[in-house]
């Protein structure tokens, strides 16, 4: 039995941590080739990437990180249970405008009304996601192809809005900014001309740990990931897989809802050109990378955040295209996928291998057993 | 489960792939631009001097045959007529806020002065960093001072009347067009580009009054309006069918899906580009129709601002070039304008002295 | 035109026919097979039987050319071969007939036959005259231009045959070729194998029916663990004792014990009638008890509604007609509550419908009981609950793994199986339904769910089971109806039904054609 459990952790370190190390070392191999047949220095380019990080960008890794996280946690949950929800980058786009939107017009005093945005971003990302939902289950509607048609309509309308009621802002618009008493200040970790790392960010921790709880304690989770893993025996277990359509699209819509308010309330105050765009895209990434488990998205989000920052600077110090970290995103996202099933058949050998050994073991002792239990 | 992850990987590679080439096409007639990892940005390897200048360019950096070019073609004429020092970063798409204000921060840091943005989208960024560095002079091209406090001294504004430049290709449309319907392509549905069509609209009415002016953006608020030559091409194709012989556009790389529906309808028709002299870097096959640019000179901002700091007497605050700065004009490249210029000047010569006030919204 | 090999026991000398001698294959961990030793005399039906796991399956693959056999030697004919890949193995004049047809049902017998060998002789008339020359020689009876998906089973198991034929196989690998068929079709596939003996062919038919084995075959080869451990004479060998080298143990019955049949109706259903989207009936006027203690069998060829039927009961499909659990309407619970009402479920196929695969086994155990103690309390799962009643299951449902953290796939069939069982028998249901509760296990396996049945039965329970094994049928069931095209067309007495019986009513009672050996 001990040996099983040692089995067993060495089988989950190895796919946690072997497969991404083995995807990145490739990406970087890759980016380095590429870098190379571009005519650049890959010396300067992972000289730049490997730095030691300054104190601001300690920060903003800290803050990306965040939002990467709660985009990717959106995407799992539709990807636990073989949802595609492509929507994320509409949903969070809507969410935001619209929670920035009922913000501004202060209705409610000081932290309540973040209180009040919070729960509507929510509610206006989990229906938006739920339309695709609805769509899927009534019309059978493939929710890769509603939910892109979403986003197209989501951020198209919002734009709108913002071009038709939004406040004149240089040669933008915004939405009404934020009274400050309805902003955070965040936690200064260094000087305050490094930044602050973003009050909301604890969104991300209890999303996080609330997603893995209601994932992998409740019987809502094990519907969803029964369905993730085969919807014919969720259904023969009773599990009613519409139903869980709509609702699993609705929770991610939800998460989603809640991508940007971290900067919102801590340091844009509106919503107008700072609104950071591909946010849902790269989460779909870093949830592919984390296995759409909370502890690997959150190690792939720290991961994407540093390549981002750290390449941020490229093009000033050694004269490379920051752009060039998106290969090693992609190819990183890519050969995990391989190296995970790579590492899962080796896994599932050695456990076969297990199984034949207890059984061999049985084997021998069994034979009289066998004539027992046939006998009987 | 890993049937999802393989599909979902290989679509989102896809797309990444797809994002690339989109990028790439940006800049298109100049090859290896999409991997601008050794794009010909180099003069700054052997510039010298006492002054260094940062330019930090928009998304679509150094090959966009558009701004960040012009931007660009500023730093060239400094670092060759003044003998500045120089430093360039690139943005990438839909990067954070906090990417941009680090960009600035690092060029601070290493003693760059002046710094100039290009791009409205680094307004905000200049007004948080420019607080922390007073003794470093910064400018955003076509930016503003978010806040509105007058705490920033130690930055410029420099912004263009494209709607007077916009005024005189409209002109020049209206007198051009045959069946009396002309085209506009915006990129993005945006109080900028409004400017233009407003400018444009108001230029073409000026000498044809019977003319109609067709409106057309690519994307409502979304900046891959600038950066999209197939939504381009939809939008003039639009405005073909409707009859329009001459289309502006005002839509940055998406430009060159315009170029090419006027191109495909044949001959008669025209195109207008903006920014830049675009007849210059058209292909071959579409230097024929493209009747003029709307010259918006950010080169001459870029220059201006690096001047005036190596002169010791930075620019500050909002400076405008227009029509009588030379900030905006229209080009006569090929040659097609030739017959009209006379006209055009005069209407310029009207708009310098104020007689006509070119409106800046539609 | 049965036409015997005299005294087999003098030919083994002769270097003719297949020879494998001491053949051994490693795959990481384990040793599929060893020290495997078979002479196979042409022009004979030589049957290999073993339970599932004994190693038949790598054997045939080394055989067929799909793997290579570590050690050991194959001799066809005298000639040491020694083949890289099934084409290799062709060449050689091997065929192999799959267990599951690889067909294509929209494509005619004559384009199914040539696609991929039309070299041999064109896709053209030569092909047809080729085709229907092979099968009136074996009496076949294939219309070269029949669509396959108009072709029964056992027509479409001859189309199999022809394609190997007609690549010029003389010696061909029937892997459970009777797995599919109806008794009435097994005797007309066995004529058709005689022909083909008498014809020169030399035939290996893998299998583990041991009367079908008794019938058709003139050797037989047993293996166990991975190597030969026997051979016996067809004509003398009893089934008990095939068996016995077969398991190294005693062959279960499926026999039941006395009758403990109640008369409280336990499971009611009434005119129950599916529709499917495109209009077709599926199941018909569906009447049907089951009382406490009672097991009814439902016999039918596959895909004549069974399937249907159980869905139906589970609320999986939505169906007209009254469904009643005890005195419960069932007809507008989802399938969940009918579940925490009491009914146990062993699906058809459990890798579809009975297992995640990629779970550990006490996620497994959590499945289809989401809602019930032990494994879940106030919404949440009770992973500590489920896991010492997955810790029970193993224990006493005899399932073989190394841990319940094992994912299912790792596990062998018949072990998933047990498993499965032990979960639809927890929680004191009232109704078990069992569809096809032996398939693909093996035989020490199947006695222990045979057993499970018996207890489930002694115990109150009202069974619902459906087979394709007409034996097990027979022993199990304390009455039988036949299902034919989703309609009820006969009910039988297990005590005085013969496989044939039900044979015929399965098919209408037309296809009665062919005595036989089997049984």
């Amino acid at each position: 039995m001990n040996n099983m459990a040692a089995a067993a952790w060495s089988r989950k370190i190895g796919q946690a941590l072997l497969a991404p190390l083995i995807a990145l070392l490739v990406a970087m191999v890759v980016t380095s080739l590429v870098i190379m047949l571009a005519g650049a220095s890959v010396g300067d380019f992972l000289s730049v990437l490997l730095r030691a990080p300054s104190n601001r960008n300690w920060v903003n890794i800290a803050n990306q990180s965040v939002l990467l996280f709660l985009s990717a946690l959106a995407a799992s949950i539709g990807f636990r249970m073989n949802l595609f929800n492509i929507g994320v980058e509409g949903q969070y786009t809507l969410a935001s405008y619209v929670a920035a939107l009922v913000a501004g017009l202060a209705i409610f005093p000081g932290k309540l009304n973040i209180l009040v945005a919070i729960v509507i971003a929510m509610v206006v990302g989990g229906i938006w996601a739920g339309i695709a939902g609805v769509l899927k289950v009534t019309r059978g509607v493939s929710e890769v192809i509603s939910t892109i048609m979403l986003n197209a309509i989501a951020i198209t309308m919002v734009g709108y809005l913002l071009n038709t009621y939004g406040q004149q802002y240089g040669q933008g618009r915004r939405t009404k900014p934020l009274s400050a008493d309805s902003m955070f200040v965040g936690w200064v970790p260094f000087d305050a001309r490094d930044g602050a790392i973003w009050t909301l960010g604890l969104l991300a921790v209890l999303a996080g740990v609330g997603i893995s709880f209601l994932i992998n304690r409740t019987r809502f989770g094990f519907d969803l990931r029964a369905t993730g893993m085969n919807e014919a025996a969720a259904v023969a277990s009773g599990v009613k897989v519409k139903q869980m359509v709509v609702i699993s699209m609705v929770l991610s819509g939800a998460i989603a809802g809640l991508i940007w308010l971290p900067a919102l309330f801590n340091g844009a105050a509106y919503y107008g050109p700072p609104f950071q765009r591909g946010l849902g895209f790269a989460g779909i990434a870093v949830a592919l990378l984390g296995r759409n488990r909370p502890i690997g998205i959150a190690f792939g989000a720290v991961l994407f955040a540093w390549l981002n920052e750290q390449a941020n600077p490229l093009g000033l110090l050694v004269g490379i295209s920051p752009s060039v970290v998106q290969i090693t995103q992609g190819v990183v996202v890519l050969a995990v996928v391989v190296a995970y099933e790579v590492v899962r058949r080796w896994a599932t050998a050695r456990e076969q291998k297990a199984l034949r050994a207890t059984l061999d073991k049985a084997a021998a002792a069994s034979t009289d057993n066998d004539a027992k239990a046939v006998a009987s | 489960m890993r049937r999802t992850s393989k599909i979902a990987a290989v679509g989102l590679v896809v797309a990444l792939a797809l994002t690339g080439c989109g990028r790439s096409d940006t800049g298109t007639s100049k090859p290896g631009s999409g991997t601008s990892a050794a794009a010909d940005n180099t003069i700054c390897k052997d510039a010298k001097g006492d002054t260094k200048v940062g330019l930090a360019f928009d998304v679509g950096g150094v090959g966009d045959q558009s701004f960040n070019d012009s931007a660009y073609a500023g730093l060239k004429k400094a670092v060759s007529e003044l003998g500045v020092a120089c430093t360039t970063g690139e943005a990438t798409d839909g990067e954070a806020e906090s990417a941009r204000e680090d960009r600035l921060r690092t060029m601070a840091d290493a003693g760059m002065n002046p710094i100039v943005a290009v791009g409205f989208a680094y307004s905000e960024a200049v007004d948080k960093v420019s607080g922390d560095y007073p003794d470093v002079n910064f400018a955003v091209i076509d930016g503003f001072d978010p806040t509105g406090d007058a705490a920033n001294d130690n930055v410029a504004y420099l912004g263009f009347a494209e709607n007077e430049g916009s005024f005189l290709v409209g002109a020049a449309a209206g007198l051009k067009t045959k069946t009396n319907k002309v085209g506009f392509v915006g990129g993005v549905h945006m109080d900028l580009i409004k400017k233009f069509e407003a400018g444009f609209t108001q230029g073409v009415k000026a000498v044809n009054p019977k003319a109609k002016v067709l409106v057309g953006y690519i994307q409502e608020s979304d900046l891959k309006g600038f950066g999209d030559p197939d939504g381009g091409k939809q939008v003039a194709n639009g405005q073909l069918d409707r009859g329009a012989d001459v289309i502006y556009h005002a839509a940055g790389g998406s430009g060159a899906g315009v170029f090419a529906a006027v191109t495909e309808a044949g001959k008669g028709q025209w195109a207008i580009g903006v920014d830049s002299d675009q007849y210059l870097t058209a292909p071959d096959d579409q230097k024929a129709h493209i009747l003029t640019s709307m010259l918006k000179r950010v080169d001459v901002a870029t220059f201006d601002m690096i001047k005036s700091v190596v002169d010791g007497a930075p620019l500050k605050s909002y400076s405008t070039f227009d029509l009588k700065a030379d900030g905006v004009g229209y080009s006569t490249s090929g040659g097609f304008v030739d017959d009209i210029k006379a006209q055009l000047d005069q209407w310029a010569e009207k708009i310098k002295a104020g007689t006509i006030k070119v409106k800046t919204k539609p | 035109m049965t036409q015997q090999v005299e005294d087999r026991h003098e030919v083994t000398d002769t270097p003719l026919g297949i020879e494998i001698r001491g053949v051994t294959k490693r795959f990481p961990g384990v040793v599929a097979n060893h020290d495997v030793d078979i002479t196979i005399r042409p022009a004979t039906v030589h049957a290999l039987i073993g339970e599932n796991g004994a190693g038949k399956s790598t054997l045939m693959k080394i055989l067929y050319g799909v793997q290579k056999a570590d050690e050991g030697t194959i001799a066809i004919n005298g000639q040491q071969v020694v083949f890289g890949s099934p084409i290799d193995a062709i060449k050689a004049g091997i065929g192999m007939v799959f267990q599951h047809f690889m067909l294509a049902d929209n494509l005619t017998v004559l384009e199914n036959v040539v696609l991929g060998a039309e070299k041999l002789f064109g896709i053209g008339d030569k092909a047809r005259a080729e085709i229907v020359r092979l099968s009136d020689d074996y009496g076949f009876d294939l219309d070269p231009d029949a669509l396959v998906e108009d072709l029964g089973v056992g027509a479409r198991q001859r189309v199999e045959i022809l394609k190997v034929l007609f690549r010029g196989a003389k010696f061909i690998i029937l892997d459970e070729p009777t797995a599919v068929l109806v008794p009435q079709e097994v005797d007309a596939l066995f004529e058709n194998l005689r022909e083909l003996r008498a014809s020169g062919h030399t035939l290996l038919f893998i299998s583990h029916k041991l009367d079908e084995v008794r019938a058709i075959a003139d050797d037989i080869t047993v293996m166990r663990r991975g190597t030969t451990v026997g051979e016996a004479d067809p004509k003398t060998v009893t089934k008990k004792q095939l068996a016995e080298l077969m398991v190294g143990s005693e062959l279960p019955s499926p026999q039941t014990e006395e009758s403990t049949v109640t008369d409280q109706v336990l499971l009611s259903l009434s005119d129950v009638t599916l529709v499917d989207a495109r209009g077709r009936q599926l199941l018909s006027d569906i009447d049907l008890d089951i009382r406490k203690g009672e097991v009814l069998g439902i016999a039918g060829v596959e895909g004549n509604g069974q399937a249907e039927l159980v869905e139906t009961i589970m609320g999986m499909r939505k169906a007209t007609g009254t469904i009643r659990l005890a005195d419960q309407d069932l007809v507008s619970w989802d399938t969940r509550e009918r579940r925490e009402a009491g009914i146990g479920f062993i699906p058809e196929d459990r890798h579809h419908h009975g297992l995640l695969l990629d779970a550990p086994l006490w996620e497994n155990r959590i499945l289809g009981h989401q809602t019930l103690p032990p494994s879940s309390k106030n919404g949440l799962i009770d992973r500590a609950g489920a896991k010492a009643d997955t810790d029970r299951i193993v224990a006493e449902y005899d399932v073989r793994t190394p841990s319940i953290n094992t994912h299912a796939r790792a596990l062998s069939g018949g072990n998933q199986q047990k498993l499965i069982v032990g979960r639809e028998m927890s929680g004191d249901p009232v109704l078990l339904i069992a569809a096809h509760p032996t398939r693909g296990v093996d035989v020490g396996a199947q006695a222990a769910i045979w057993d499970h049945i018996k207890r489930a039965r002694r115990e109150g329970l009202a069974v619902l089971l459906i087979s394709a094994d007409l034996d097990e049928l027979i022993g199990l069931s304390d009455r039988i109806e036949v299902i034919l095209r989703g309609r009820l067309v006969g009910e039988f007495d297990p005590q005085t039904a013969t496989p044939q019986d039900l044979g015929a009513a399965m098919t209408g009672g037309k296809d009665s054609a062919g005595e036989g050996g089997a049984a």
